[in-house]
């Protein structure tokens, strides 16, 4: 895994902020709420991250939690909401590789 | 009724993301006014209205309010002053309380909707943290925010509905038929 620091210490808090005050809101919430908070933090850390970012992640990145508006947006139809969130699992997988020795070690 | 109520009724909706284009005083302050013939159990007026237009605060806000996507250039919190409450015996758990925050709510949004403004609400924050960022009185409780500026030109957050509905739907007339 690269070693770039991609995050800046502010906004390390920020995003404690988002996680921690999530964490309490969430009790008294929808359970279904919980993956919008997770998204949500996904994409401010994305944001936070985007400029320092290397190639390897840029791509997965832009291409996609770009698009995590899009996918709130399906959440009142479960099963394309699951699938919506499938195919990120499968991108950010593809990025870990990326990033991984593995992929080096199979060529 | 007239057309125009029905119509700017009909059509405000949430706004959950808006544009850098400021909100004047005077136009926060028609919102207000128009807050102030919102209907109140009793006519008790248990709501305080904080306005916040520090582009630091409202930052400092966002942070600790997970379901607040806007960056709006005005919020407005609806808080119920517990002093009020203790003066006319009404325990906190009133559920006419909660009423007032809606009618309250739903009054501001349509009055900013009215003067071609955009509005959302937010009841997604942690109320401890605001309690420490705005250095509340203790007797306030944050109820919900109001977002308000100018919708932006692209908006990609919402949700869909989860059922089609019409207000036919929403209604039953009389009494129900016994089981």
């Amino acid at each position: 895994m690269s070693e770039n620091w991609v995050l800046k210490e502010g906004e390390a808090v920020e995003l404690l902020a988002l996680l921690i005050t999530s964490a309490r809101i969430q009790l008294d919430e929808p359970a279904h709420y919980g993956p919008l908070r997770l998204l949500t933090a996904t994409e401010r850390l994305s944001g936070m991250i985007l400029e320092r970012a290397s190639e390897k992640s840029r791509e997965f990145l832009q291409g996609n939690v770009e698009r995590i508006p899009e996918l709130h947006m399906r959440m009142s139809d479960v099963d394309d909401y699951a699938a919506g969130l499938d195919g990120l699992c499968r991108e950010v997988a593809e990025c870990l590789l990326r990033h991984s020795t593995l992929e080096e070690d199979a060529s | 009724m007239s057309d125009a109520v029905l119509n700017n009724i009909r059509s405000r909706r949430v706004v959950r993301e808006m544009s850098d284009q400021p909100v004047t005083r005077q136009q926060v302050e028609t919102i207000l006014e128009a807050a102030r013939w919102a209907p109140s159990g009793g006519n008790l007026r248990p709501i305080r209205y904080i306005v916040i237009e520090d582009a630091e605060t409202r930052r400092l806000i966002r942070l600790v309010s997970p379901g607040m996507f806007q960056k709006a250039p005005v919020l407005v919190l609806l808080c119920l002053n517990e002093e009020v409450m203790i003066e006319h015996s009404l325990p906190p758990s009133d559920r006419a309380l909660l009423i007032d925050v809606g009618t309250a709510a739903q009054t501001i949004m349509l009055a900013a909707h009215g003067i071609g403004l955009a509005s959302g609400p937010v009841t997604s924050y942690s109320k401890e943290a605001i309690r420490v960022i705005l250095n509340l009185p203790a007797s306030y409780s944050p109820e919900m925010f109001i977002c308000i500026g100018h919708k932006a030109e692209s908006t990609r957050r919402g949700m869909k509905a989860w059922k089609k509905i019409n207000w036919r739907d929403l209604t039953h007339w009389e009494r129900f038929p016994q089981a």
